[in-house]
């Protein structure tokens, strides 16, 4: 497949500090590729070095095989010679130009002829719902709306590579979800590769081909969003991506499958697929992972049970700690029930 | 239910004395605005025939009348020009560039903001007049005999009025500029745009809202101002309506004089009406407002240091010069005798003291001051509260009538005192109290505005919140709202302080034997010839200003400076 975006061992120092550390990953051809973390772990500062909006201190960028960064040999080319498409944060309309004037506008910097822009307005107004609306201004749009024009306006030169950053931020739950749909859809349409920026982990998950997961301007772990859900990498990971219960664990020994792990409070048993070696560690377990009400497992205590509506969220306590167990399985429990919970998966992580 | 009962009784009553505070403050403004205000109007349409248009009809069919009234449209149009051309590059260059030492520009190019115009006037006069220091120093190096230029002149009132109208400009639009959401040049830059067409499709249309503004203001600015004119345009018989007005009332011509101040008001009036509605029009222009990462700066390149070169020096003429010229005048011997230290004495400072009328001028105007402040700054406070917080009926029509005078020419005010407390019952003309009355009506506006911004600071749930702890409304008062808005209502008496101290155009058509204020003695010892004198008035006055003007800065904590 061919490489769309590369970026290579980038740095960014603001004086001091720095923003982006040895930064590497590859973006393909149709692909969708997010960069996930906290916020201030480096990931706008990557997309805005890509855009040309911001010089980085090392490293080097190549967009669809030409390289356009790299401080060492002195190249910089400058953001509009890009060739690529970018969505802000806070979708950065111009309140004085009307939808139509917006999308078109990279098409008319770039002189094309008028017929080939009417024709590009119409298939991207149908593409983005916005008929009709051509003539507003952006202060008499919603925030939807607002967000699909800076998609047009991004769309409308055919880029191979496109830039999002949080562009669904500011939008409000329900219309979030649904834009995760269109984004993907346009996405699949179009077949642009598409850089993507959140530190929703959920919207990440629902829309990537791939993920890179940042913190503290380090990639920590790329991967495709299921390998990243099951095999995280390290705590930080674990704790990011999904919900995730922690709690302190000795590994008493091997067995032919796995470890033997006894919790604070005395509880003992196998986990399966693990080979450390013996000593202290930390157990992460998914809240999906524990089954309560089970012959085997060990004892614990329903403390409170919280109805989610598609799921039913226990806090149970398990010696001296207490988990968070979700299930969608017939079986209730009420506060202060006793019965078995097995753990069917886990991870261990050093302390 | 007891408790209940007294509580909405106390309530009751202070909605009372909310009304009889209104009342008063609503026959107050009657008195003291509306009615000498409405004087003027009624005069210029009178004569002793009764209603008549006879006094327009003599502005636009006396050429010399005609003339000062286009004189005042081109003198402040060229003005404006110059202010938006030079404001505008230079609020650009400071905010969007890698031009070194941006915070230390900015302070020098709001200077001349803080110099009272005709105090400015009277050091360009010194600067460029035909013995002035740059005049000089032009002949000297040269061989002419006399400079090309006179700053007494038409041209002299055009560069004067723009010199100290642009910061106007210079402060809208840096402000404008400061506040553009980077991420809409940006995108600009990602469809495709170099940095020049950002400029011009997206930074420009942005900010011209603000350009307009500012220049609506600073047209206000000139054409209503005396001072600049005055000094350098009598001289050369060059005429525009402030200074028309002015000797129409030395003749005395009171029709004719009231008829000029209302034609006066409404060109002045006209434009502040514009600028009130494009503010308000601003709405179209507000989308959703993201994190702003800090704004771009375009390099300069080779250029930044020649550049900066220039802007120090249109900034060191706008303010600095001035200021030295002004206090090397003071020290100097007599007007126009070579610059060295064998030419310098203390003597006029020494005279000055000496001079009951100067020490009389000086208390005159502390406490003319010092009156308008606390006065109008209590009123401004009353009226705010009632109508931004306690949002009473009625309350807002007086806020409305308390900012009329805004719109209202200083010549306009000054002629309505005079209508109005000239004649009995009440003899105030030829008294300090006409000139009280005249800063009451002017500085009105500037309280109310003050007062209005400060308390829409206070949000109205600190209130609720100590309401709801089980305080009441007194007690709220003073330990909540009062603490709060202290800041602010300080740093407005000062803005009313310090420009009532130096205050011109009002008292000096209203001032009299025993009645003068340090802007009259300053202006009369400059009109008679004593250019040293008037320049260590200036010089004392100017150190005071800048005193205040950093007293305000402390306060605010940046944010208001004269």
């Amino acid at each position: 497949m061919e490489e769309r975006i590369k970026v290579s061992n980038l740095v960014k120092r603001f004086g001091t500090f720095t923003a982006v550390h040895d930064v590497s990953f590859t973006v393909h051809e149709n692909e969708f590729f997010s960069l996930l973390g906290p916020s201030g772990c480096g990931k706008t500062t990557t997309l805005r070095c890509i855009s040309g909006l911001e010089q980085p201190t090392e490293g080097e960028i190549h967009i669809s095989g030409q390289l356009v960064t790299s401080p060492e040999k002195n190249v910089m080319v400058p953001p509009e010679r890009r060739g690529i498409g970018m969505v802000f944060q806070n979708y950065a309309v111009w309140p004085h130009m009307t939808v139509e004037q917006n999308m078109s506008y990279p098409l008319r910097l770039a002189k094309r002829p008028k017929e080939e822009i009417n024709a590009k307005m119409a298939y991207l107004l149908d593409l983005l719902e916005l008929e009709g609306l051509e003539r507003r201004f952006p202060s008499e749009l919603s925030g939807g709306q607002q967000q699909r024009v800076a998609l047009g306006r991004a769309l409308s030169t055919d880029p191979r590579v496109m830039l999002l950053d949080e562009p669904l931020s500011n939008l409000d739950a329900k219309l979030r979800e649904q834009m995760r749909f269109e984004l993907k859809d346009i996405q699949r349409k179009t077949g642009i590769s598409i850089l993507y920026v959140t530190h929703d982990q959920v919207e990440a998950m629902a829309m990537s081909d791939r993920v890179a997961v940042m913190n503290s301007g380090k990639v920590v772990q790329e991967g495709a969003p299921h390998d990243i859900y099951e095999t995280p990498k390290d705590k930080f990971v674990a704790d990011f991506i999904g919900t995730m219960n922690f709690v302190p664990c000795s590994v008493t020994g091997k067995t032919e499958k796995g470890i033997d792990i006894r919790l604070r409070g005395g509880a003992e048993f196998g986990l399966d697929g693990s080979s450390v070696n013996k000593g202290d560690y930390i157990l992460a377990i998914r809240p999906e992972d524990i089954i309560l009400g089970t012959e085997q497992g060990v004892e614990c205590e329903v403390d409170v049970r919280i109805f989610l509506g598609n799921v039913i969220e226990y806090r149970v306590r398990i010696g001296e700690d207490l988990l968070r167990v979700q299930t969608n399985s017939s079986m209730r429990f009420e506060p202060g029930d006793r019965t078995r919970a097995f753990i069917q998966n886990g991870l261990v992580f050093p302390k | 239910m007891i408790r209940l009962n007294t509580d909405t009784a106390v309530g009751r009553r202070s909605m009372d004395v909310r009304y009889v505070f209104m009342a008063i403050i609503g026959l107050f403004f009657l008195v003291v605005i509306v009615y000498p205000l409405s004087l003027v109007v009624v005069k210029s349409f009178s004569s002793e025939a009764g209603f008549t248009f006879e006094n327009y009809v003599k502005i636009f069919s006396e050429s010399a009348n005609l003339k000062a009234f286009w004189n005042s449209i081109w003198v402040s149009s060229l003005s404006t020009l110059i202010c938006v051309a030079v404001g505008t590059i230079l609020a650009m260059l400071v905010v969007r560039t890698d031009i070194p030492g941006k915070s230390w520009l900015r302070m020098l190019l709001l200077l001349p903001y803080g110099i009272p115009p005709f105090i400015g006037a009277m050091a360009w006069a010194q600067l460029f007049g035909p013995v002035g220091y740059v005049s000089k120093l032009y002949m000297t190096l040269t061989g002419a005999t006399s400079a090309p230029w006179n700053i007494y002149s038409a041209a002299g009132v055009v560069l004067v009025l723009a010199v100290y109208q642009f910061p106007v400009v210079f402060i809208t639009v840096s402000g404008a500029l400061g506040k553009i959401d980077t991420s809409l040049e940006e995108a600009a830059r990602m469809s495709g745009a170099g940095p020049f067409r950002t400029l011009i499709d997206v930074t420009m249309p942005l900010i011209t809202p603000a350009i307009t503004a500012s220049a609506l203001l600073a047209f206000v600015g000139c054409i209503s101002n005396f001072g600049i004119p005055a000094l350098l345009g009598f001289r050369a018989r060059f005429f525009v309506l402030t200074t028309k007005i002015y000797s129409a009332l030395s003749i005395p011509d009171m029709p004719l004089a009231t008829a000029m101040a209302v034609i006066l008001a409404i060109t002045s009036g006209i434009p502040l009406i514009l600028e009130r509605r494009l503010e308000r029009g601003q709405s179209r222009y507000t989308v959703i407002a993201g994190k702003s990462v800090r704004p771009q700066t375009m390099s300069l390149g080779g250029w930044r240091i020649p550049v900066f070169i220039i802007v120090v020096l249109v900034s060191l003429f706008a303010g600095v010069v001035p200021l030295i010229s002004m206090l090397l005048t003071s020290f100097l011997k007599y007007w126009g005798a070579p610059l060295n230290l064998a030419n310098m004495t203390t003597s006029h400072y020494k005279y000055i003291l000496d001079l009951p009328m100067a020490s009389r001028a000086f208390r005159n105007s502390l406490f003319l001051a010092v009156s308008a402040a606390t006065i109008t700054m209590a009123v401004g406070a009353l009226v705010s509260y009632m109508s931004v917080r306690a949002k009473i009926k009625g309350a807002k029509t007086l806020d409305f009538v308390g900012t009329i005078p805004y719109a209202v020419p200083c010549t306009m005010v000054a002629i309505a005192m005079i209508l109005a407390w000239s004649r009995p019952p009440v003899m105030l003309y030829g008294t300090i109290w006409v000139i009280l009355a005249a800063y009451l009506v002017r500085y009105m506006p500037f309280s109310i505005r003050t007062t209005n911004a400060t308390l829409q600071q206070v949000h109205v749930s600190l209130e609720e919140a100590a309401r709801v702890s089980g305080a009441g409304w007194t007690q709220t008062m003073r330990d909540i709202v009062m603490p709060l808005i202290k800041p602010g209502l300080i740093a407005g008496w000062i803005l009313v302080f310090m420009p009532a101290l130096r205050e011109l155009t009002m008292s000096v058509l209203l001032w009299s034997q025993g009645a003068e204020t340090i802007g009259v003695v300053i202006y009369n010892m400059q009109d008679a010839g004593y250019t040293q004198i008037a320049a260590a008035l200036s010089t004392i006055v100017l150190l005071v200003i800048l005193a205040g003007n950093a007293i305000v800065r402390k306060l605010s904590k940046g944010e208001i400076s004269m």
